[in-house]
């Protein structure tokens, strides 16, 4: 039986290590995807409080230019997205 | 539970099956896994390349508004440095005159339709069963609708709530319109009467012995003005009255001859029927409760109960005369600067809540009805919000004389009504007429008919005397304006048949909004704001 046990135990041996180098693998691609989506995601929180900044500066800016230039320029701007 | 925006794809490595003959099974596995592991690597990386170009497209476009802001902090620093103090124009008529400031309102709209659909998720959804064609029976069909529309049609809640805003928007207009109508008659009754009773009052106030006695005739007068139907009188004691004091003997007084005989010959109405002058709904109490409901309701009732509209009709009466509103939510500098041309005693209200709420505009139908009022609707005195309490005839002689002066003011008062309006006629003129006309150019027209859209009052304030030669140009625009919006009513009548809306929908839309919003508004005479994303 050892020499069947040899090449049985070597081929599961092979298996086992196969299978723990796949298994290294898939969790680094666990890993890869987890940082993708927390990336994802704060990026995502970050650039909206960004807009939310913008549209405020813009919004500001605008009053002030119409207090600067005394009105004369203003239309009544109404943008849809 | 998260959506799955992306599934990265083999999702189960060795979930497949062996083929036969194979020796080695264990190897087989290994060698499937592995590939298996390369596939989710690519589509991983797929996924991945999506996502960081869709969080650069977001910054690129950050960018460019940086970039702009930029340019335009540039520009305004160097104008503040070439600003020169003594060049300000300080004349009256610009401060009237100037167009009020409206910032730019950019609207999210159409936030989760087929076209914003992420990448990733369309092609998900392209993976899923294709519904049936139906298309190809829509040549055969006679009234020309596309035959998938009836088995499934995205856009089905949009258009049934496009269509209830157009209707809603003209149902709001014609009620403005019968308003104005009955305004206009109530606004001739009551200004016939104006001087008469407060002669008596003097009268009575000279009999008087002492302040009590005095009151207390002054609220026999009233009661037997009440007896004997006379309600202007009661108006305008009642309205400047700000009646939270005043209740018992004013708030039946308030009602007008006329309205007290619609009163009677409409039972169902008479919780509603009171308002008729004082614009602004000076809180009354209760019968005076009636009161601030009517009010409160008629200015937001359009909004809260449309089913009672027709009775609110009546309450929309007392509103309509004071009718220009300055449809525009009176943002802050318009405001000081009319306040600042309106000598008007009470300090231009609570405005500020405005644009929020619908039920806090009953109250603030602000300054803009408050200067224009006078004028038009006769001295009763900004009765703005502050709830005055007048118990003295002395007070009431104080409020009745303020009328005098609003006349004379009421010249200066008139123009800033326009600029007001402008805007917004602008937008409401525009959306009925909606894709041809662009801003712009339906902004000019609505320029000129807004002052006569917004009201009989305009159309009384003509009439009325104390108008300088420097508002006949003024004048001049009111008629035309008349005669515009007579066109454009037309126009927009024609534009809501043929609902030509198409897809400049989400513009066309939020105007219908815009428009809604000041029409029920108006009687509160505000405009909408916060509309914002």
């Amino acid at each position: 039986m050892s020499i069947q046990d040899d090449p049985v135990q070597r081929e599961i041996h092979q298996d086992w290590a196969n299978r723990e180098y796949i298994e290294v693998i898939t969790s680094s691609i666990k890993k890869i995807a987890d940082f993708l989506n927390s990336f994802d995601m704060s990026c995502r929180s970050r650039l909206a409080t960004l807009n939310e900044k913008l549209t405020a500066l813009e919004r500001r800016i605008e009053y002030i230019e119409a207090r600067v230039s005394g009105f004369e320029g203003i239309h009544r701007k109404v943008l849809f997205t | 539970m998260p959506l799955v925006k992306r599934s990265i794809e083999p999702r189960h490595l060795c979930h497949t099956v062996l083929p036969r003959g194979i020796k080695n099974e264990l190897e087989c596995v290994t060698n499937v896994s592995l590939a298996n592991v390369i596939r989710q690597l690519s589509s991983l990386s797929k996924y991945a390349e999506d996502l960081f170009g869709e969080l650069f497209n977001e910054a690129h476009s950050f960018s460019f508004r940086v970039n702009s802001l930029q340019e335009r902090v540039d520009r305004l620093s160097i104008s503040v440095t070439q600003l020169d103090p003594k060049e300000e124009e300080l004349s009256l008529q610009d401060i009237t005159m100037r167009k009020a400031f409206r910032s730019s309102t950019i609207q999210d709209q159409q936030l989760f339709s087929r076209q914003s659909l992420p990448i990733p998720l369309q092609e998900t959804f392209d993976l899923c069963e294709q519904p049936p064609p139906l298309n190809i029976l829509t040549p055969y069909r006679d009234d020309g609708k596309e035959g998938l529309k009836f088995y499934t049609n995205p856009s089905y809640f949009f258009d049934l709530w496009r269509e209830k805003m157009l209707q809603d928007t003209e149902d709001k207009r014609k009620e403005k319109r019968k308003q104005k109508v009955r305004g206009n008659d109530r606004t001739l009754e009551t200004e016939k009467v104006p001087r008469a009773p407060h002669d008596r009052k003097k009268e009575w106030q000279k009999l008087a012995l002492g302040a009590e006695l005095a009151e207390d005739n002054s609220e026999e007068a009233l009661k037997e003005r009440e007896a004997n139907g006379s309600a202007t009188y009661h108006d305008r004691s009642g309205a400047p009255m700000y009646l939270e004091g005043m209740d018992g003997p004013f708030s039946l007084a308030a009602l007008p001859y006329s309205q007290m005989n619609e009163l009677l010959n409409r039972p169902g109405d008479r919780m509603y029927t009171r308002p008729h002058d004082p614009p602004p709904l000076p809180p009354m109490h209760p019968l005076g409760d009636i009161k601030p409901p009517s009010m409160i309701s008629s200015s937001s009732g359009f909004s809260d109960s449309r089913p009672q509209s027709p009775a609110q009709m009546h309450g929309f009466n007392s509103n309509t005369p004071p009718p220009p509103p300055p449809p525009l939510p009176p943002p802050p500098p318009p405001l000081p600067s009319m306040s600042s041309s309106g000598p008007r005693g009470t300090p231009p209200p609570p405005i500020p809540p405005l644009p929020v709420q619908q039920q806090t505009p009953a109250i603030p139908p602000p300054p803009a009805p408050l200067q224009i009022a006078p004028g038009v609707l006769h001295p009763a005195p900004p009765p703005v919000a502050p709830p005055l309490h007048l118990s003295s005839p002395a007070r009431l002689q104080q409020i009745l004389d303020k009328g005098p002066p609003p006349h004379q003011s009421d010249g200066t008062v008139l123009p800033p009504p326009p600029p007001p309006p402008l805007p917004l006629p602008g937008a409401r003129i525009s959306s009925p007429c909606p894709p041809g006309p662009p801003p712009v150019p339906s902004f000019l027209s609505g320029a000129v008919g807004s002052p006569a859209s917004h009201s009989s009052g305009k159309k009384h304030s003509a009439s009325l005397p104390p108008i300088s030669d420097a508002r006949s140009v003024l004048l001049e625009a009111i008629r035309k304006g008349i005669q515009l919006r007579k066109v454009e009513e037309q126009r927009e009548q024609e534009a809501a048949k043929h609902a030509r809306v198409g897809n400049d929908v989400a513009t066309i839309l939020s105007r219908r909004i815009a428009v809604e919003y000041s029409d029920s508004e108006d009687e509160s005479e505000f405009d909408e704001g916060d509309w914002m994303e």
